[in-house]
């Protein structure tokens, strides 16, 4: 039986739009069905629930992108949320003790750094797995943050994190903006400079990237810290969405980023994880539970819902990808 | 015998002089009320949800409905999806400070608030158990239980957090004060508010390893009883149940472990959590047919000191008979 190859990859192709298909189906239902979903004001919510899970997104994104794509040998970093909570935690404890906020993110600042140093260190010097490393390190950093906090809720009302929820610059959400500013950012690193063509040869392959004579190691640690640096960031987003520091956050934006980044590359043109596919599949999962909700399906139904989505998604894209 | 009796009488008691029935005026007809609720996966926080619910629903009402997972920050952000929705008024079931943000919003775009166990400025009521006659309760049935003295661990990670823990855990503390004799382990041990009893039984089997035998008389949850459930599994495993363990909520889950011969759960003070979701959203209807509405409404309580009264209470709150 022979298979011809044109129509193969045609078949192919079509798979290949279908995650796009169906999430524009889905959300063109959700549209019709849900009170004021596709209004501005929805999409700048949906924009400031994915705020936090965006940041993280890009740090993995940019991880995942020196690392090469395989989850359990490339590259990979689990500890994203645990340092966003660890950033977000020593704020607010060092705030209700009465230090200037700039002080308080310094310490925070120093301690995700020693966070993102000590993945860089264990994965390219030690050589262990990412995976198993920064997995022990969330639930290390965790327990930092556990005993900082005392596993306690913590108030915040700092002026200036409070605008990060609720301020305003030219008509944008202060929020917003800082996002969009600090992803711009980092994409232009990761795409403009000699420095990111390095770490996109050393993720696309590995041992040509060495022979080459990249220095690999090197690179794949520093996407650990940058990493850790986006953790940094996102703590202060933690700390303004939920008003202050709250035990457990970390699980949901763990399970929100791994879903994001890999859902985003079911988006992108190759099916690869790249950083504005991660920062897109934030939003559309953020956009998903916003509309479930938004329409009032039960409660008890909207994970089962969510997570059989995901699995469609990124099937499909899977498929797309053996048949090219 | 005469605890059975005594406990079923007041069971009865309260269902007889709840006015909830009363209201047959009352309606939500053409109304579109979201219902927020910190989780779903614990006996109180689905009870207290479903009796918000098919109140509004029983009353004419459309529920949007919104659930947390067990985790504030989720719960919290629930609130925007209510606020553009343009609910005609929200019910909010638990949460910690990250909802008071949210709630000021509703409150300033016209849409009112009605609280469960999270007392708020910005909420219209609030709708609660008798936390002070909790926490006092429970602190003299501790104190009896281990004859006035002795050292006592408390798992207490809320009593800063949530307005209704500081009350159960504050007065169970001021109990205390007149027991000279009985100590409280400091630290404090801090539960996790979800994966709640796992969580506690590690933390209460490190705890047994720090004080021998001998050494420790009780374990006292101070603002729900999820982490007992851990608790006594830990003193089970360690074979220490001569530790005695109290805590409150009071759901039949605990309720069966008070109710088992031998256990070293010894007393409760059982919550009504339908009945207070029901009595919010009762709340909600009255607001909308102009009746004024007192800051808190209190629904009351059953205390359950021993394993008789354990069984007479599961049956009379209707979680069936265990015998």
């Amino acid at each position: 039986m022979s298979i011809n190859p044109v129509r193969h990859r045609h078949r192919s192709e079509i798979i290949g739009y279908l995650p796009l298909i169906i999430f524009a189906g889905v959300l063109l239902y959700i549209g019709l069905n849900a009170p004021n979903f596709l209004t501005f004001r929805n999409l700048e919510l949906i924009l400031m629930q994915s705020l936090p899970t965006m940041l993280v997104c890009a740090g993995l994104g940019v991880v995942v992108m020196a690392g090469g794509d395989d989850v359990v040998s490339g590259g990979i970093d689990l500890s994203i949320p645990a340092t966003a909570v660890l950033s977000a935690g020593t704020t607010a404890v060092m705030l209700t003790q009465g230090y200037p906020l700039i002080v308080c993110a310094f310490v925070a600042f120093l301690a995700c750094m020693i966070v993102g140093f000590l993945n860089a260190a264990l994965v390219t010097r030690i050589g262990m797995t990412p995976l198993l490393t920064t997995l022990a390190m969330f639930v290390a950093v965790v327990g930092v943050n556990n005993v900082i906090t005392s596993s306690r809720r913590i108030n915040v009302d700092h002026p200036l994190i409070v605008a990060l929820r609720s301020q305003d610059v030219f008509g944008i959400p202060l929020g917003i903006a800082v996002v969009a500013v600090v992803l711009v950012i980092i994409y232009f690193a990761t795409h403009q400079t000699r420095w990111g063509l390095h770490l996109q040869a050393a993720g696309g392959s590995r041992d040509a990237a060495e022979i080459s004579g990249l220095p690999v190691r090197w690179l794949l640690g520093q996407t650990f810290v940058l990493a850790a640096f986006t953790g940094f960031i996102c703590g202060f987003f933690v700390l303004a969405r939920g008003s202050g520091s709250s035990p457990g956050v970390q699980d949901n934006l763990m399970i929100e980023m791994i879903l994001a980044t890999f859902l985003g590359a079911a988006f992108s043109v190759r099916r690869v994880v790249t950083m504005w596919g991660a920062v897109l599949g934030a939003v559309l999962v953020a956009a998903i539970s916003i509309g479930f909700k938004s329409m009032g399906v039960n409660v008890f139904w909207t994970g089962l819902i969510k997570g059989s989505l995901i699995v469609i998604v990124v099937a499909f894209a899977a498929l797309a990808r053996r048949g090219r | 015998m005469w605890n059975y009796i005594s406990a079923f009488a007041v069971v009865i008691g309260l269902t007889v002089t709840v006015p909830v029935f009363a209201d047959g005026h009352l309606s939500l007809e053409g109304k579109t009320i979201g219902v927020a609720v910190v989780g779903t996966q614990h006996f109180w926080d689905r009870e207290a949800f479903n009796g918000a619910t098919s109140t509004v629903e029983n009353l004419g009402g459309t529920v949007v409905p919104v659930d947390g997972g067990r985790d504030n920050q989720v719960h919290a952000d629930n609130h925007d999806i209510l606020l553009n929705s343009e609910v005609d008024a929200v019910i909010s079931i638990l949460g910690d400070g990250a909802v008071e943000p949210k709630f000021e919003a509703l409150k300033n775009a016209g849409i009112p608030v009605f609280t469960v166990d999270h007392p708020s400025p910005h909420a219209v009521n609030n709708t609660t158990s008798d936390n002070y006659y909790m926490g006092t309760t429970i602190g003299r049935y501790m104190a009896d239980a281990i004859g006035g003295q002795g050292k006592v661990a408390v798992f207490n990670a809320f009593e800063n957090a949530l307005r209704i823990c500081g009350i159960r855990a504050g007065l169970w503390k001021y109990v205390l004060q007149d027991y000279p004799g009985i100590e409280i382990v400091q630290p404090e041990l801090a539960e996790e508010f979800a994966n709640a009893p796992e969580d506690a039984r590690k933390k209460t089997l490190d705890l047994l390893s720090q004080y021998p035998e001998g050494t420790l008389d009780a374990i006292h949850v101070g603002c729900w009883d999820q982490p007992a459930i851990g608790v006594v599994q830990a003193l089970e495993e360690a074979g220490r149940t001569d530790i005695v363990v109290t805590a409150l909520d009071g759901g039949p889950d605990t309720l069966e472990i008070m109710a088992e011969d031998g256990t070293p759960f010894v007393a409760n003070v059982a919550q009504q959590p339908n009945l207070i979701g029901s009595t919010s959203a009762m709340n909600v209807a009255r607001h909308f047919a102009g009746e004024s509405l007192l800051p808190q409404t209190y629904v009351d309580v059953v205390p359950v000191n021993g394993q008789a009264e354990a069984k007479a209470t599961h049956e009379a709150l209707g979680y069936g008979s265990l015998d």
